[in-house]
């Protein structure tokens, strides 16, 4: 995402905004701004912005400020407008999603929302007294898998088995949702027709709907089943929507290893993500065996990051490298390819948490 | 089972233009497009709307008051809590109705005498 979209991507949610608080980010600086990937508003709290791999306050007059006496402050009637605003006055209209901590709003906007939660016996049902609101803004960066996608491509019409794999905040998300893009629209360049492709998107992250539309790009073949279990998920688009590839985010339960079995057993390819440093890692969960060496996976792509550079490999089921850009890292590396020059720059740094969590493990392939 | 949800701005212009609105259509049409433009919340668009219309509604103050207060609660809480809000407003609509139409009689039994009073008078003049 440029900077132009990401300005403008703002603009859009400062609609949600109350006055006050639009007012003080709508003084912020167009560079800060441009940057600026999550908002935290919290009752009586300075409002903080969460940039480029660091966080800082924002001031009255849209300066950043690492001292919170000089930052804006929220009032707690301001996060309750913020909420209604975001639920468009029809709290009863988003229950679930409140239910799930999260709204999903027009534009692909993510706002995580925290307060005194409602239990009804053991089912959370929602939350009263919201205390804070965390928006995200979303970056969705059109082209990033194209570099990997033809050795995820198995035919003109196939593709393989692919498991996407990285500690969190390292791109998995993008990078997976970049691929089912390709899957489903197809790519002259990769000599690929665009197959049925649909999402099980769990947590609404992949295709981000709004009122039952995808707020990102996920290609023209592609239904999405919006917040439904993997479980569920993937036995209902096997039975009703016959697709040749289907798109799950996170794997983590020996449940959802079985689940995937049963797609290979009907002969759908899958495309999924999990939580996991390197292969080795994943293979020691209890329930993944049966999805990595023979007759699992056949391809594996690995992100991580080392002294904030990023680097990514893809290798088959035998462990072979098929592709990598690490040498090079951030500036030369893959997220070059996703022709946004310094703004990926920023994105690869912002996630510098990953870099944090990567430590103290084998970083480079084939280290 | 599949639900809706619609927020309110969708539901009133679905309510205004789809034809069940009757002679509210336009209270709700208007209440829908002040809300789209989310710069007030349910209740304020609501009175705004109803004030504008009040004059071209046949309703009597109190009736506009009870509406009124009714949008105060729109929106705000859950689905349980929204079907509680409108079933008591339902009913409190019905109490004011039942109110109408004891006072429909009574204003239509004087007007009917006097008419006839009026009548006898005209004639007693004419004769």
């Amino acid at each position: 995402m440029d900077k132009a979209s990401h300005l403008y991507a703002l603009d859009r949610l400062r609609s949600y905004l109350p006055d006050r608080i639009n007012r003080v980010v709508g003084r912020m600086a167009s560079e800060e701004a441009a940057g600026l990937e999550e908002l935290r508003i919290n009752a009586g709290m300075p409002l903080m912005g969460v940039f480029s791999g660091f966080d800082r306050f924002i001031a009255e007059d849209g300066s950043l400020t690492g001292r919170s006496e000089k930052a804006f402050y929220v009032s707690r009637e301001e996060v309750e407008e913020l909420f209604y605003r975001l639920c468009e006055h029809s709290v009863y209209a988003y229950q679930d999603d409140i239910a799930r901590g999260f709204l999903t709003l027009k534009g692909g906007y993510r706002a995580g929302i925290c307060g005194k939660a409602i239990y009804q016996g053991q089912v959370l049902k929602g939350f009263k007294d919201i205390s804070s609101v965390c928006i995200r803004i979303p970056r969705e960066l059109k082209g990033c898998a194209e570099p990997i996608f033809p050795f995820v491509k198995a035919g003109r019409h196939d593709i393989y088995n692919t498991l996407i794999l990285s500690p969190p905040r390292c791109g998995k998300t993008t990078l997976l949702r970049d691929l089912c893009r390709i899957i489903s629209t197809g790519s002259e360049r990769a000599d690929f027709a665009g197959v049925r492709t649909v999402i099980v998107d769990e947590r609404s992250e992949i295709a981000a709907c709004y009122r039952g539309v995808p707020q990102n790009d996920c290609g023209p073949r592609t239904d999405v089943l919006d917040g439904c279990r993997k479980a569920e998920g993937i036995e209902m688009a096997l039975r009703a929507l016959s697709p040749a590839v289907i798109v799950v985010d996170e794997l983590g339960t020996g449940q959802d290893a079985e689940n995937i079995k049963m797609a290979w057993n009907a002969g759908v390819r899958i495309v999924a993500t999990a939580h996991a440093y390197d292969i080795g890692d994943l293979k020691e969960r209890l329930g993944f065996g049966i999805l990595i060496g023979m007759g699992g996976f056949e391809r594996y792509i690995v992100l991580g990051m080392r002294n904030g550079k990023r680097w990514i490999k893809v290798t088959d089921a035998y462990g072979n490298q098929l592709y990598t850009d690490q040498a090079a890292g951030l500036h030369d590396g893959v997220f070059r390819l996703h022709g946004h020059g310094a703004e990926i720059f920023r994105e690869a740094e912002s996630q510098a948490a990953c870099a944090a969590e990567v430590q103290g493990h084998p970083s480079v392939p084939g280290e | 089972m599949c639900i809706m949800g619609k927020p309110l701005n969708k539901a009133f212009e679905n309510l205004g233009k789809g034809g069940y609105g009757g002679v509210w259509a336009p209270l709700f049409c208007r209440s829908g497009s002040l809300l789209h433009e989310q710069v007030m919340d349910a209740g304020e668009a609501w009175r705004i709307a109803l004030e504008e219309a009040s004059a071209t509604l046949p309703l009597a103050r109190e009736d506009i008051d009870l509406l009124r207060d009714f949008g105060e609660l729109l929106g705000k809480s859950d689905r349980d809590m929204q079907q509680a809000v409108l079933a008591m407003e339902k009913e409190k609509v019905s109490v004011m109705e039942r109110k109408a139409k004891e006072e429909a009689e009574t204003t239509g039994k004087l007007y009917r005498n006097l008419g006839a009073l009026l009548g006898a008078a005209a004639v007693i003049l004419l004769i």
